[in-house]
């Protein structure tokens, strides 16, 4: 590129469908559909109706061999023009916030003016497959042309073969399931069941304060008649928590339990970028800036915590920004499990992690927990993998909106021992919080924030 | 029409047409300036210049096939022009232009190359009578595709050959079936019927599928042996029979003939079609002239006028919280969240919640498909005894007892919590809204929304302009109800507004009669004769005595002492739901006596029975309480669901005069 100037990335605002429980409301919907069904919200949200957008990415961790377009499959679905390309990309649950990154850099770059991220999964609508070797050799009779070679394809068939295989979840180089991994984290670090628990109802109800306020109102757009996230539970009792059994570890050492873990979830979620420029021509508001970003992964082959990588990836941004760990006004911690979260915080405070891990003289410290995950989180909404990320975007950047030199920090971990961080800050410069339909304006303390269900949602239309 | 001059193939204004490289003809019906395509006389002449291109075209090589499709988003074509059929039914040349179209199909039939038509949405009366003619149909299966035969509510049935075509494609029960009810088809049964030869599954698809029909040569194979053998004599009249039974449990000869018309049509001439295109012509021109049908296409019009009521309004409500959980506030709510909105349900009481869930379960159950939709829509209806989810509301509705100073302190308690443009309503009936309104910090804001019980079934709900309400607000107001699927009607505050108006008249009128001594199921059977969907003592036992008698001194219709309607309230007899008032009620129905009175007597009963209604309709349109004489007839008859054959009371008022005019 001629022009080596670095533009801000304006993030405009996000969508997403409700987020529902694995077979339940959105048991016969297709990752095609809901994430059609997010981009259409988006499409309407913003006024898109026949407008070019110069790349739409995203895609779904748990996904069909039909759906190898998934992107542009779905873009052609929508009312955006037909000539707004859609590239499938994939980071396990980092995908549509690592898409949202890929594009921003685009865009800062110049290389394109507008981009939409997006992400769906659905584990209702799971591809099932035969095994490898009956698989190759259904390959092989497409390619043998007489019948004897078409027999002979067949010699020393075993009917064991015929049994399908669900897609794994498990991680492949360990054999161990997510849950797994996290519970082993979980007695590394000396997490207790009770501090998990705990996290997990306030997610509940940070959420469901959240969604009386009219705070997810602009947020979600409704699918298949459905208007609200069915994992979220009003009326969430601890101790009825502390009466589950654990799921992953059976023995009483386990801790992790289905309250304190995210359900598999159907869902999809997409998220509107854009330079300034474009924005403001287009007069669409510009709720947050996304300004820094790192991916990182660590060896968990070898034995380090599988969730773990977001540490690196928020320590070396943070160098990179120049900011220390409690220089913002929110945080976005996804709550993959509630011990996730908890063993993260206590790795930033503990100066021995820090300095081996992180390789740090000081450990990065605490945050304010108030300031973690205000609207709630993944325990109270529900996990879709590839959708988690755009959904924290655009909550995120809603919050942010309504202050003034505000900054949100974002973490999330991946399978594959990933993690991917970003940090968005408030395109409010001046003491003029974007102005909403309602009048309770946010206070500045964060742990009234409910009432600044104030979002930018009043000025677009 | 066959000497008009030829529109021209190079300028044509409603359809696009090509022959494109691959030698397919694409015709592209796209109605100049409308968002629904209809077979007006200009489409259909451009359509003729059309047919004759691709014949020549065909006959020198040049073309291969030709596809019939739309450039709209929502249909394929929804039927003829219906503003066009008042001339054509006025006209002395209705066969011939008739039989103009009728040839124009049968040239497309004829095509020596494949014809397909390839429909996304409504593909409606004429335009499925055209996508017959063509030789293979394929339709997208999404959610707005539609196929049907809607001109039996019309008054007609199909005259384009269409009676011909169908029963040659689905067979006999099957094309009646739809004929007969005018019921919407959705793509998988089109295609199971046989209407519709292949399905795919987005519009996508459609220019490709068709593409590959047309080079394949593909053709459809019409009804199955069997099928064509149910139209043989024998088994023809049996089903002529059976249908005739099952039409006249729905509607009367006398009122609607052209169902039992199309039967006679399918008796006489069914298994050929030779006899059965001319009979067809034939048996359609009496009843599209005739009065019925006029006057159904006078109904048809007053529903696109309320649907249309305020144009280009951009309110779209998705909330709505509803204050009352008793029966009326309970389905408003329930029905808000079968037209897809979230509903939050109001009411200090638990148990009334508890009941209007279970009530609202059973709405769900019998008019959503599907077991997911039926768990999404359970899931929007939340009962919020605090009334937490007002703020997030966009339509705030209350219906709780009619108490002035109750109403007004629930109104003052929602004023401040209201999110800025949301509509503030109130279901009274007998209250004014001024009052109500008075002790409001914005009096202009509140709006009535008055809905009709039960409000699944009743399509009209009254938008009550108080004397301070804002424009803005009944404009919102009436977009609402159209989002919910119902007819909004602006009535002027006043008492009864319109509909409880014109019928408390009708009702008490009847009880008067009732009581000087005419037989009770005679007065009942001469307003069912009269088109009345039920006769006035039936009704006022339906709504309940003690509520007739309510909204009777609410109007100040004369003393209530000593009449019969008093004494039975009196006696605790409220009616249905006391098990007994003017009737006996047992499981839900009348015990009725079985006797028959003079036909001529009924008549004439029956047009005195109605009168009181239309001198109140005359009064209603005289203070103009709603706009229009046409907003008079359409609240009476979707809110009364007074005679629609007649055409509505004023209309009907007017014909009369008009007939005892022409008679002198």
């Amino acid at each position: 590129m001629a022009e080596t100037n670095i533009r801000r990335v304006a993030l405009i605002g996000g969508v997403r469908i409700p987020f529902c429980r694995a077979h339940g409301p959105y048991g016969d919907l297709t990752n095609l559909e809901m994430l059609t069904t997010a981009l259409n919200g988006l499409v309407e949200r913003f006024s898109l109706e026949g407008a070019h957008i110069d790349e739409v990415t995203g895609g779904a961790v748990v996904t069909h061999a039909k759906d190898w377009n998934l992107a542009r499959e779905a873009v052609i679905g929508t009312k955006l023009a037909p000539t707004t390309p859609g590239i499938t990309m994939m980071q396990a649950c980092g995908t549509s916030l690592q898409a949202a990154l890929g594009m921003g850099a685009k865009i800062a770059t110049g290389q394109i003016e507008c981009a939409i991220a997006c992400g769906s999964d659905s584990v209702s609508d799971t591809p099932i497959v035969f095994q490898r070797k009956f698989a190759q050799r259904l390959v092989k009779l497409s390619r043998s042309r007489s019948i004897i070679n078409k027999l002979s394809v067949f010699k020393g068939f075993s009917l064991s073969e015929l049994a399908p295989v669900p897609p794994g979840v498990n991680e492949p180089r360990t054999g161990l399931g997510m849950g797994q991994h996290c519970e082993l984290m979980a007695q590394e670090w000396g997490i207790g069941r009770e501090e998990q628990d705990l996290l997990a109802y306030e997610s509940h109800k940070k959420a469901s304060a959240a969604y009386e306020a009219g705070f997810l109102d602009d947020l979600l757009v409704p699918c298949a008649g459905v208007y609200r996230d069915n994992n979220l539970r009003d009326d969430i009792d601890l101790e009825d928590m502390a009466n589950l059994k654990t799921v992953f570890e059976r023995s009483n050492r386990g801790t992790l339990t289905a309250a304190n873990s995210t359900p598999l979830t159907d869902g999809a979620s997409a998220v509107l970028l854009g330079s300034e420029e474009w924005a403001n021509a287009r007069g669409l508001p510009i709720l947050a800036y996304l300004t820094h970003a790192q991916t990182a992964a660590i060896d968990f082959v070898a034995g380090e915590g599988l969730l773990m990588a977001p540490t690196v990836a928020v320590s070396k941004m943070l160098d990179q920004a120049e900011l220390t760990l409690q220089d913002f006004d929110f945080y976005e911690i996804h709550e993959a499990f509630a011990a996730q979260v908890l063993c993260t915080l206590k790795a930033w405070e503990s100066a021995q992690y820090c300095k081996e891990v992180l390789g740090k003289d000081k450990p990065l410290g605490a945050i304010d927990r108030k300031k973690m995950n205000v609207f709630g989180s993944s325990l109270a909404f529900g996990h879709p993998f590839a959708a988690t990320g755009g959904r924290i975007l655009g909550s995120l950047a809603k919050q942010l909106a309504s202050k003034t030199k505000a900054r949100g920090l974002i973490s999330v971990c991946t399978a594959g021992g990933m993690g991917v961080s970003a940090i968005l800050e408030s395109a409010v410069e001046k003491n003029s919080p974007v102005k909403a339909g309602s009048t309770d304006l946010q206070t500045e303390s964060t742990d009234s924030s409910l009432s600044g269900h104030s979002g930018p949602g009043g000025t677009v239309n | 029409m066959t000497d008009n001059p030829q529109a021209n193939i190079d300028a044509l204004k409603d359809w696009r047409f090509e022959i494109d490289f691959e030698g397919i003809a694409w015709a592209v019906f796209d109605c100049e300036g409308e968002t629904m395509n209809t077979l007006g006389r200009r489409p259909t002449e451009e359509l003729m210049a059309i047919v004759a291109r691709v014949e020549d075209a065909a006959d020198k090589g040049e073309a291969r096939g030709l596809v019939i499709t739309s450039g709209k988003d929502t249909n394929f074509i929804a039927g003829a022009d219906i503003r066009e059929f008042d001339d054509l039914a006025a006209g002395e040349d209705m066969e011939e232009a008739l039989s103009t179209t009728i040839a124009l199909f049968d040239r497309i039939e004829k095509l020596r190359v494949p014809v397909v038509a390839a429909i996304h949405g409504f593909c409606l009366g004429g335009g499925l009578e055209l996508a017959m003619a063509c030789h293979y149909r394929i339709a997208t299966r999404e959610e707005g595709t539609r196929l049907g035969f809607p001109e039996v509510k019309l008054g007609i049935f199909p005259g384009l050959n269409g009676t011909v075509r169908s029963i040659e494609l689905a067979g006999a029960m099957d094309a009646m079936g739809i004929m007969l009810t005018g019921r919407m088809v959705r793509p998988g049964p089109a295609r199971a019927i046989g209407i519709v030869d292949q399905l795919v599954a987005t519009h996508h698809r459609l220019r490709w599928a068709a593409r590959k029909a047309v080079l394949q040569k593909r053709k459809s194979k019409g009804a199955p042996w069997w099928k064509r053998l149910l139209r043989k004599a024998p088994f023809r009249k049996y089903l002529a029979k059976k249908m005739r039974q099952k039409t006249s449990e729905k509607v009367r000869e006398d009122h609607y003939p052209a169902p039992f018309k199309l039967i006679e049509l399918f008796e006489t001439f069914g298994d050929s079609r030779r006899r059965l295109k001319p009979a067809e012509t034939t048996a359609f021109v009496p009843l599209m002239a005739g009065e019925t049908a006029g006057n159904l296409r006078r109904v048809f019009r007053l529903m696109e006028m309320l649907k249309k009521e305020v144009p280009g309004e951009t309110f779209k409500p998705r909330r709505v919280h509803v204050i009352g959980a008793g029966t009326m506030g309970a389905d408003i709510a329930a029905w808000c969240v079968v037209c897809g909105m979230e509903a939050s349900l109001q009411d200090l009481n638990e148990e009334q919640l508890v009941k209007a869930q279970a009530r609202a379960k059973k709405l769900f159950r019998k008019r959503l498909k599907t077991k997911q939709a039926v768990d999404a829509a359970v899931a929007r209806l939340i009962s919020d005894p605090d009334g937490k989810h007002i703020p997030r509301a966009d339509v705030v509705i209350e219906a709780i007892v009619e108490n002035l100073e109750i109403k007004q302190k629930v109104f003052a308690g929602i004023e401040p919590k209201l999110k800025a443009g949301a509509i503030l309503a109130t279901n009274t009936s007998s209250l004014q809204i001024e009052d109500i309104a008075k002790t409001l910090k914005d009096p202009g804001r509140l709006i009535g929304l008055h809905f009709f019980n039960p409000v699944p079934q009743l399509p009209l709900v009254e938008v009550i302009l108080g004397a301070g309400s804002l424009d803005t607000e009944v404009r919102k107001g009436c977009a609402f109800v159209t989002a919910i699927k119902k007819f909004p009607l602006i009535v002027k505050s006043c008492p009864g507004f319109l509909v409880n108006r014109v019928l408390a008249p009708y009702m008490l009128d009847g009880a008067r009669r009732y009581q000087e001594g005419e037989p009770r199921d005679k007065i009942d059977q001469a307003a069912v004769k009269f088109g009345m969907p039920m006769g006035p003592l039936e009704l006022s036992d339906v709504v309940g005595l003690d509520i007739c008698k309510h909204v009777a001194e609410t109007l100040k219709l004369g003393p209530m002492d000593d009449s019969e309607l008093d004494r039975l309230v009196k006696n605790g007899k409220l009616g249905k739901k006391t098990g007994e008032g003017f009737y006996v009620w047992s499981k839900g129905k009348p015990k009725r006596q079985q006797a028959t009175f003079d036909e001529e007597e009924l008549e004439e009963l029956g047009r005195d029975l109605v009168k009181p209604m239309l001198d109140e309709c005359e009064r209603a349109l005289a203070e103009r309480i709603v706009e229009s004489e046409d907003h008079v007839d359409a609240g009476v008859i979707f809110g009364t669901g007074f005679a629609p054959f007649r055409g509505g009371p004023l209309h009907y008022r007017k014909q009369m005069k008009g007939g005892a005019a022409e008679a002198a």
